[in-house]
């Protein structure tokens, strides 16, 4: 199963969940597998993270039907600790909760750059976005994180 | 206190610039307090997030999805099951494996790690299957732009299964596969390209070690012990210099 690891890798950061990613990635694949026969286009790992990336906001649809849970609500639950400045020097822990904190937009592209070193054209079709939007969306993104990160150390 | 060329930097430092571009862009830097300074908080960013999870697939799901692809599999015979899905399958991974070769950004390591996975993936990590280096070594000269020792180890618990040819470094290398316990090795070669070789590195999991000899250079890769390896590669040296 070519690239499996990367479409849970951002499934996990889409979600930041990993039963709903485990549930993502096993219907991408499925769909990934169905639609093979179509595919005729010479980047595999681009098509089958845009496949993630669709079903996760087709799961994103469904939730927000079902459940009135503030997106908002979710993230702070989902963020490690309260006492974040005793693992100040974690920066592990300080990267991921800053990251998990980004808005969506941005932080799907940072993750494909910087965690999937995409090239822009990549990230571009993962995204169905324009290369330009992804070159400002990551430029902000990467802003967001360093003010995430300053603020975290006072 | 953003540069107008905040976005032309950034693809600069993303490697998304050609030569001429990356050379524009390294003028104005120069010049510009507000871009080197982007330069270097894009270099603080980039370390820090190196430090970031890369969340694997766990044995579990893996599992689950492999199940339910056999399900579709039985439904549709033929189809993307790699090597016993017959031609059209084969030609589908060799596609695959082919584009995954040429494009690896990040370097040599990530090239052969990706081949080396990718091939592992198809269920059978070489083109010709053969435990006789009489068979292997001459199916090199019809599929690879070079012609390495192949020898058996198989009393040192390397045992030659067979061969194949990847795109490395613009060529078709020769790879020669050898099963050592439960792992696989793959002993790359190519023509030595008088660059030098990157360093020994560790990949998901799986070690890729360089070196040159005669005119070849050649890596081995295996998520077998480093140790191991490294014994295997004594081997290898020891061999093709007696030949």
């Amino acid at each position: 199963m070519p690239h499996l690891d990367a479409a849970y890798n951002l499934a996990r950061w889409l979600t930041r969940n990993p039963a709903e990613a485990d549930d993502i990635v096993q219907d991408a694949m499925l769909r990934a597998f169905r639609a093979f026969d179509g595919f005729r286009g010479d980047a595999a790992k681009p098509w089958l993270l845009a496949i993630v990336r669709n079903c996760h906001l087709n799961a994103l649809g469904q939730k927000k039907r079902q459940a009135a849970v503030p997106l908002e609500d979710q993230i702070v639950a989902g963020d490690p600790t309260p006492e974040g400045h005793v693992l100040a020097a974690d920066d592990g822990r300080r990267i991921n909760a800053a990251l998990a904190k980004l808005p969506e937009e941005f932080r799907e592209v940072v993750v494909l750059r910087e965690l999937e070193e995409m090239s822009y054209r990549e990230i571009a079709d993962v995204t169905g976005a324009p290369i330009g939007t992804v070159m400002s969306r990551l430029a902000r993104g990467r802003a967001l994180l360093r003010v995430e990160l300053a603020g975290d150390q006072t | 206190m953003n540069c107008e060329q905040e976005l032309r930097v950034q693809a600069y430092l993303d490697g998304e610039l050609d030569a001429l571009d990356a050379a524009a862009v390294e003028a104005h830097l120069e010049n510009c307090a507000a871009c080197q300074a982007q330069c270097e908080a894009h270099g603080d960013l980039h370390a820090a997030l190196a430090g970031a999870d890369y969340h694997r697939a766990s044995p579990l799901l893996r599992a689950r999805i492999g199940k339910s692809l056999d399900g579709e599999k039985k439904a549709r015979p033929g189809f993307w099951t790699g090597v016993s899905g017959g031609a059209g399958g084969m030609a589908i991974a060799a596609g695959l494996a082919l584009f995954f070769v040429t494009r690896a950004p990040a370097g040599l390591t990530d090239a052969l790690v990706t081949a080396h996975m990718q091939a592992l993936d198809r269920g059978k990590p070489f083109m010709v299957a053969s435990s006789d280096h009489h068979t292997v070594k001459p199916w090199f000269a019809g599929h690879a732009d070079v012609s390495p020792p192949v020898t058996d180890f198989k009393a040192q618990g390397f045992t030659l299964v067979g061969g194949r040819s990847d795109r490395i470094a613009g060529q078709r290398a020769a790879v020669t596969i050898y099963r050592h316990g439960l792992h696989t090795v793959a002993l790359f070669a190519w023509a030595d390209t008088g660059k030098a070789l990157p360093a020994d590195a560790t990949r998901k999991g799986y070690h890729a070690y360089y070196w040159k000899q005669a005119d070849l250079d050649f890596a081995a890769v295996s998520d077998t012990a480093p140790g191991e390896l490294r014994d295997f590669i004594a081997l290898v040296k020891k061999s093709a210099a007696g030949e």
